[in-house]
């Protein structure tokens, strides 16, 4: 096995595949009271709670807050400060604080900053260092020289106050390097938090064009997850749920906030859609975005609204293999794909983003033509091309880039 | 029983591979783009070789002791370094699975990875013209 174009196994029994999905879930109604009573179970003694001033102010953190001293621990201190894009001196501040309070756990309450950002600061907790020394993936410290068990971090519950990023189950944090303008990943298994609190109670108070962005960061990881060429027959398992669960929910819960079943049910496709990524299954989509986000500071998600129907025309037209992999999603969406399935299903995404108010193209996010090299040069370098079906040029990625303009 | 001896034979064939690339005149601009100290940190056996990846300067390959200070930091067994360059290695995997550790803005060094596949004959190449035929059969 070589990982190159020609080798790709679309279909069939693969070679090799890998999968892990550890963290306990709870999902439901009135979960936030039992915050502490469900982070006791994971070890939980004295509790950091991370969050930002944005969720501080919808009176959330006083509330969960609340449900960790009801259930019986002690609250250390509370960081309410975590930008929308969160560094390495916010997350090396978030680890001094649990120093310094004698916290021995963390629980963060926000979207995928909060949740990313008390990731790295349980990392540097329990190993020290700077988040940037930790860049890379399958880094942390692991027992018999290197060989073994990865070695645990302290205890990490997290509750998502956003349906889209799936931080709560994923293996990986994305910090900020604001000078170099770069956004770095660490990933690792030791990172995935051991609880995940699913509460709509969390989502009511998003704001619909967020719930929007999130949303379709959620079904980017959905379709990526399962058209990538390290897709797995585990992984697909919750991809196409938590596609089928945002078919059903997404619009619902994007233009009527209070609709707690909508919410909900996004909170756990946005759980579900993630986990293929700890298999590495991801693709261009996310290549073209995460410099927009870096260098144009795009949201995630919209610029993943923005970018992945292009990437599955492009794709879909690498091979009937690949196209095999998006007709199965056309079919679960419910769509007639009797001509070009990547051109079917990239239209009805477009609709999509359409109805859901979000922007549909990159020049009105302020991306401009003139930015497009430094654009292809940071997608080119991004781990998620590796495992794209299709094996993409930079003039493919220019290509992709101009047309999304 | 390890494709290599000792470090000598690393330096030999997986060092002049490193070497020959950055005297190419069409892959060495492509490998220097990645604008990085990347060092590949060999065990079994133990050896070291780093390489100055910079735009618009001379590439540099050092083979064991170095003052260069490495951007990026992959570790690796040498048979897994012989047999990446032999095409037998999916980097996806080999990271997932452990086999090859990476460390610093991996990124960087994962751009390339698409611009290796050229390289893979001539890997084989270079050891058949050696006399180690014995080595290109993974």
């Amino acid at each position: 096995m070589t990982g190159f174009a020609d080798e790709r196994q679309m279909a069939g029994f693969k070679d090799f595949y890998q999968f892990s999905a550890p963290t306990r879930v709870i999902a439901g109604r009135d979960l936030l009271a039992s915050a502490g009573f469900e982070f006791a179970k994971e070890g939980a003694r004295r509790v950091l709670l991370v969050s930002d001033a944005v969720i501080r102010a919808t009176g959330l953190v006083d509330r969960v807050a609340e449900g960790v001293t009801d259930g019986g621990l002690e609250l250390a201190a509370i960081f309410d400060a975590v930008p929308q894009d969160s560094d390495g001196a916010v997350v090396a501040q978030i680890a001094a604080l649990a120093r310094e309070t004698g916290a021995d756990s963390f629980l963060a309450l926000g979207g995928g900053s909060v949740m990313d950002s008390a990731k790295v600061a349980n990392l540097l907790f329990t190993h020290g260092g700077s988040a940037r020394e930790w860049e890379g993936y399958y880094g942390l410290p692991r027992a018999d020289d290197g060989a073994g068990r990865a070695l645990e971090l302290a205890p990490l519950a997290c509750i998502p106050t956003t349906a889209g990023t799936g931080s709560e189950v994923s293996f990986a944090a994305v910090i900020k390097d604001r000078e170099a303008h770069v956004k770095y990943q660490i990933g690792d298994f030791a990172l995935i938090p051991r609880l995940a609190i699913l509460d709509p109670a969390a989502t009511l108070t998003l704001p619909p064009a967020l719930a929007a962005s999130t949303g379709m960061d959620a079904m980017t990881h959905a379709i990526e997850g399962y058209v990538s060429r390290d897709w797995n027959a585990h992984a697909d398992a919750y991809a196409l749920h938590a596609l089928a669960l945002i078919h059903a929910n997404l619009e619902r819960a994007v233009h009527s906030p209070a609709d707690e079943s909508a919410r909900g049910n996004m909170l756990i496709a946005a759980s579900l859609a993630i986990v293929p990524t700890t298999s590495g299954a991801l693709g261009i989509a996310h290549s073209l975005s995460h410099p927009c986000g870096a260098l144009y500071d795009v949201p995630h998600g919209v610029a993943n609204a923005i970018n992945l129907p292009g990437t599955i025309e492009y794709n879909a037209a690498g091979g009937d293999d690949i196209a095999a992999r998006y007709r199965d999603l056309a079919e679960l969406l419910g769509l007639e794909s009797a001509g070009e399935v990547g051109q079917t299903l990239a239209d009805h995404i477009r609709g999509l983003v359409v109805s859901l108010g979000l922007p549909t193209r990159l020049s009105q996010v302020g991306v401009t033509e003139a930015g497009i090299p430094a654009l292809v040069e940071g997608a080119m370098g991004d781990a998620c091309t590796l495992v794209n079906p299709r094996v993409p040029t930079a003039e493919d990625l220019a290509e992709l880039y101009r047309r999304a303009l | 029983m390890t494709y290599f001896k000792d470090d000598q034979e690393v330096y030999q064939y997986l060092g002049q591979l490193f070497l020959d690339l950055l005297a190419d005149e069409e892959l060495a601009p492509k490998f220097r783009a990645a604008n990085t100290i990347v060092q590949y940190c060999y065990h079994n056996p133990e050896s070291q070789i780093t390489v100055k990846l910079m735009a618009a300067q001379e590439g540099q390959v050092d083979l064991g002791p170095t003052r260069l200070e490495p951007e990026v930091v992959m570790t690796m067994d040498a048979d897994t370094a012989h047999r990446f360059w032999l095409g037998k290695v999916n980097v996806t995997v080999a990271l997932a699975r452990g086999q090859i550790k990476a460390k610093g803005p991996v990124a960087k060094i994962l751009r390339l990875v698409p611009l290796t596949k050229p390289v893979f004959p001539r890997y084989k190449a270079q050891l058949q013209a050696a006399g180690r035929g014995d080595l290109a059969e993974v």
